[in-house]
């Protein structure tokens, strides 16, 4: 139950709350690039969504299993060389980045290779937009908010599993075809009024972007209001004391930050 | 060597004629994400200088070797290692800094400016070319990026670079500093230059 | 057949070549700088701890005084309605080894995205010592009001036992709290994190004044070690 909630909330502010390209604004390209038509701007919707979904499963796995420290892979490879106790501290997420940006581009040329011969439909609609797609901020911004759930939490409870990364890429790519299909109908309509020379293009389709932002903030605060509905109240626990964080402590950066601390002087 | 651009050329071009952002709409995530305050957006422009300059320095010195299927890998490849490298010296010595910009110095990546002009300059250019092209192009885009930050602070806060400009009795227009002002100034801000340009033009048809 | 010169493999020397450069590159600049990030993560949360626990006056008067808090860290694990939650809780002891008070740092769901806070307890657990903001991205000018210091300092002094109330108009109620105008969301949030905590964490919060005796802080001995070394 709480687990479909979270779910459920992490859907929603990827789709709507914080939508990608009028909250976030990744994906600015292809939003003022790909959106004079409604057909173009559904098929590159549905191109996004199908690619930042498997991006997210590869980039999720390898976050997991290779990159964080203790992570299997790195520890298992590493413990052909090391003592365990430094195998399992191997941090490789200074590689992320690289990582994902490759793991983005082969995803890329996968989906397109196995959409074209399987799905040649699919392809038709489209299979065009998919080159595009490897230099979409929106798909590498993805993969990045999952690691920052999976390396940047204090405990590893909080870390994301799979779905809760999943269900981010999914709606998130929904999020970025609602946008994008939505400004091309307005896009559409615009051909047809008269707007002032300098405006036309680029910088009219930004402006109606901005206006589209201030109806999008209208969502704001939805995620709150139903957790406050659906959840629980506080009631009961059971408790129980883990010993200190002794690896955090025994390391030496902690101890320089300390001692830093203990001459903190206010102004 | 006869048609091919001069250093100083290439510098001057970048940053206005070619700017980046409002003649070549190139880098836009960046541009709306990161104005709402003077400081980052100076912050953001270093970081993608940097990037620039670098990528297409090791880009032109090994253009020779390039194979076309290739290309892009290594584009990326170097790319990626100077984002990197900028995002941990940021989080080594400007760590507040860092963590408002959070995820747009890794999307550095995936900003088509650099890709561009490796693709368009560094690639075919000398190392010297293509270097005064990285640092026209940066400074560009750092102008693009400041004017809009500019409007975006003033506007939204009353303040530039964390200073009171504007009397105490201007109401903030708070719309500027949140996501939808991005969009209407870089929009309006596009529109002027355009119209510049139309005025420009039309001065020099008479 | 094609030869080797044509492969795949060949054409890929240069790829090859840079990735092995540009890892070693990066393997430099992690050694180096990573143990920079790693203090400058620490030390944003352990700079504030004095202020919470003393209050900002005797936190500065004991910097002053070149004095500082030992700060040991440990994890208290709740389970409400079935889900595991986790709170990281500062200890700090003074130098001779008394308590003089807990931090925990606590996260919810704010009007706009996540706020983290560290939230300051006395040595018994009954009263609130200070809040203290460290992630928040609420609107600008009206929910990231939360951050302001005279807003904050309402809960100074709240007594933990009763849950705190959001109210309107009436400051310096106890146990009510002034709800910022245009932002009663983001105020409702901040002391709905601080009552949930407070809530989970009482019952394995305080230490017992004999085992706080008895273990003074080995972490702050050791700190104190590479003081006296530097």
């Amino acid at each position: 139950m709480m687990y479909l909630l979270d779910i459920l909330l992490i859907s929603l502010t990827a789709a709507l709350i914080n939508n990608f390209v009028l909250y976030y604004f990744v994906g600015i390209c292809p939003f003022v690039g790909v959106s004079r038509k409604v057909e173009m701007a559904f098929g590159m919707g549905c191109a996004v969504t199908f690619v930042i979904s498997i991006a997210a499963l590869i980039s999720w796995s390898i976050t997991t299993m290779v990159l964080i420290p203790g992570a299997p892979v790195s520890s298992f490879i590493a413990g052909f060389f090391l003592p365990e106790q430094a195998a399992a501290k191997i941090d490789l997420t200074v590689l992320s980045y690289i990582v994902y940006i490759f793991a983005i581009a082969s995803s890329v040329q996968f989906v397109e290779m196995y959409v074209r011969k399987y799905f040649p439909m699919l392809y038709g609609s489209f299979g065009v937009f998919l080159p595009l797609i490897t230099t979409n901020c929106a798909i590498l911004f993805a993969c990045l908010t999952i690691m920052s759930h999976v390396t940047g939490v204090d405990n590893p409870a909080d870390a994301w599993d799979l779905g809760r990364a999943i269900a981010l890429a999914f709606f998130g790519g929904v999020g970025f075809t609602i946008a994008i299909v939505i400004m091309s109908g307005i896009r559409e309509e615009l051909e047809l009024a008269d707007i002032p020379e300098p405006f036309q293009g680029a910088a009219i389709t930004l402006i109606i972007g901005g206006i589209l932002a201030i109806a999008f903030m209208g969502f704001t605060g939805v995620d709150s209001g139903i957790r406050d509905a659906l959840m629980p109240p506080v009631e009961k626990q059971v408790s129980t004391i883990i010993s200190p964080q002794a690896d955090i402590l025994s390391n030496p950066s902690t101890f320089a930050a300390l001692d830093i601390l203990s001459h903190v002087r206010r102004p | 060597m006869a048609d091919s651009p001069t250093p100083f050329e290439r510098f001057v071009q970048g940053i206005l004629p070619e700017n980046p952002v409002y003649r070549q709409l190139l880098g836009l995530c960046p541009t709306l994400a990161v104005t709402n305050g003077m400081k980052p957006a100076l912050t953001m422009a270093c970081s993608v200088g940097f990037v620039l300059l670098c990528a297409n320095i090791v880009i032109s010195l090994i253009r020779n070797l390039l194979k076309p299927h290739l290309r892009i890998v290594i584009f990326t490849l170097t790319i990626a290692t100077f984002v990197t490298i900028a995002d941990r010296f940021l989080a080594a010595y400007f760590f507040q800094m860092s963590k408002t910009l959070g995820p747009y110095i890794p999307l550095i990546i995936v900003n088509c400016i650099i890709i561009c002009r490796c693709e368009v300059c560094a690639s075919k250019q000398g190392v010297v070319t293509a270097a005064s092209d990285a640092i026209g192009q940066a400074l560009g885009f750092g102008l693009a990026l400041s004017s809009i930050a500019a409007v975006r602070e003033i506007l939204g806060t009353g303040m530039l670079f964390g200073i009171r400009v504007l009397p105490d009795a201007w109401p903030d227009w708070v719309i500027m500093v949140l996501p939808p002002g991005a969009f209407i100034t870089l929009g309006l801000l596009l529109g002027c230059v355009n119209w510049i340009g139309i005025l420009k033009a039309r001065r020099s048809a008479k | 057949m094609r030869s080797f010169k044509e492969s795949n493999l060949f054409q890929a020397w240069l790829v090859l070549l840079l990735a092995t450069a540009f890892g070693a590159a990066l393997a430099g600049i992690q050694t180096k700088l990573g143990p920079v990030i790693e203090a400058n993560k620490t030390r944003e949360t352990l700079a504030k701890i004095p202020a919470l626990v003393l209050g900002e006056d005797p936190a500065a008067a004991l910097a002053s005084q070149k004095k500082s808090l030992s700060i040991t860290l440990r994890t208290i694990e709740i389970e409400r309605n079935g889900v595991k939650k986790f709170y990281t809780v500062y200890d700090a002891f003074f130098e001779d080894g008394t308590l003089a008070g807990y931090v925990a740092k606590a996260s919810g769901q704010g009007y706009a995205d996540k706020i983290e806070l560290l939230l300051g307890l006395d040595t018994e657990g009954k009263t609130i010592t200070g809040l203290f903001i460290l992630d928040q991205k609420e609107t600008p000018g009206l929910g990231n009001r939360i951050i302001e210091k005279p807003w904050r300092d309402q809960f100074l002094d709240q007594a933990s036992a009763t849950r705190l109330v959001v109210g309107k108009g009436n400051p310096g109620k106890a146990n009510e709290i002034d709800a910022i105008s245009g932002a009663t969301i983001s105020s409702r949030s901040v002391t709905g994190i601080v009552n949930n905590t407070i809530t989970d964490i009482k019952a394995q919060l305080v230490i017992p004044p004999k085992e706080a005796a008895e273990k003074p802080a080995p972490p702050g001995n050791e700190t104190g070690k590479i003081k006296e070394n530097t």
